[in-house]
């Protein structure tokens, strides 16, 4: 997992739209992460929906944990 | 015996003009941002793992910025509408995001074309033709010199409430493809934007000069925009409505456009 000064980023897939703003992520191993969207990304009106490649960083305190801060376009 | 106190001890660095980090034992938990939008009003936004690391980015980037303040969250989410409130923020207004079904646009006759030719059936009851003398210009069509023209002329007409618009969160150059204009004769009178993010293409602005107001233009634009997204497969767009803008409101529910969450504005004076 590379291990940025922003954290541990992953790519991942959402798989699921859930209520009080979260994702279910998926990412390359396998593994579901919960996520909440960034600032930035809620700031700047970009949508996420199922099916979106997205950069996710985990929570350092609970690695089932994220935060979506990229979608990557296409 | 006293009570165990557990403390967070949270350290607030401000690492760049913009940029707030907050640390723990090592760790980043919490960043804060600021950025200014092309009309000047200053957004923020903070990503906090807990509620200590958020007070405390909130409060010192409260006292570093200059007010007003203003910040965007999804309604649903509880928790962070929570913390801003608990930083003194209020609701200043609410944005009601839909999911427009494109098939109510899917019988419309070609870009260009005021009304079907003979022997071209009518369109199903719901989908909106233009006014007479009004020619919808499809994605790509419109010339740039008059749609500019009609771009300033309705932000002009819409005042301060046109900073209010998704739209406008970032400036970008006029593109035509991202078009589709209302002509009265020569004369464009309304327009309609649409980005194609990702697979949901997004109605970003839909406006008509007000001395073209309730014609019915707004309406064909939209038709003929969920018919051309219908014919390459899209079958939902998406839009943001603001709640007290009842007109937009009525001609997206009209075309059968489901509410499917809000976003809230909040604001610090």
């Amino acid at each position: 997992m590379p291990r940025t000064a922003k954290g541990i980023e992953l790519e991942g897939t959402v798989v699921e739209c859930l209520r009080n703003a979260t994702f279910r992520v998926e990412l390359p191993n396998g593994h579901i992460v919960l996520a909440h969207i960034s600032g930035k990304i809620r700031k700047n009106y970009i949508k996420i929906v199922p099916l979106d490649r997205v950069l996710v960083e985990l929570s350092p305190y609970d690695l089932t944990r994220g935060r979506i801060v990229f979608r990557y376009r296409g | 015996m006293k009570p165990v106190e557990f403390r967070h001890d949270v350290l607030i660095s401000h690492v760049a003009p913009d940029q707030w980090h907050a640390l723990q034992d090592d760790l980043v938990a919490g960043r804060g941002a600021a950025s200014r939008r092309p009309d000047g009003r200053i957004f923020v936004s903070i990503d906090a793992w807990h509620d200590a690391a958020f007070d405390e980015l909130a409060a010192a980037m409260l006292a570093a910025l200059p007010r007003p303040l203003h910040t965007v969250v999804d309604e649903a989410d509880l928790e962070m509408t929570a913390a801003w409130q608990r930083a003194g923020f209020t609701i200043r207004r609410r944005e009601w995001e839909y999911a427009v079904p494109t098939e109510a646009g899917s019988a419309l006759p070609p870009a260009g074309v005021a009304l079907p030719p003979a022997g071209v059936a009518l369109p199903p009851a719901g989908v909106a033709l233009p006014p007479a003398g009004v020619a919808i210009k499809g994605f790509g069509t419109a010339s740039v010199a008059p749609l500019r023209a009609l771009d300033r002329e309705i932000r002009a007409e819409a005042g301060p409430g046109w900073q209010d618009m998704p739209a406008e969160v970032v400036a970008r150059p006029l593109d035509p493809s991202k078009y589709a204009v209302a002509a009265d004769g020569a004369e464009y009178v309304g327009l309609l934007r649409v980005a194609m993010v990702t697979r949901l293409p997004r109605i970003g602005l839909i406006a008509v000069r007000a001395g073209h107001r309730r014609r019915g233009i707004g309406r064909a634009l939209l038709a003929h925009t969920l018919g051309a997204l219908h014919h390459v497969g899209k079958s939902t767009a998406s839009a943001e409505v603001t709640e007290s803008n009842v007109a937009a409101t009525a001609l997206f529910e009209g075309f059968g456009a489901r509410r499917t969450g809000s976003n809230l504005e909040l604001t610090r004076r």
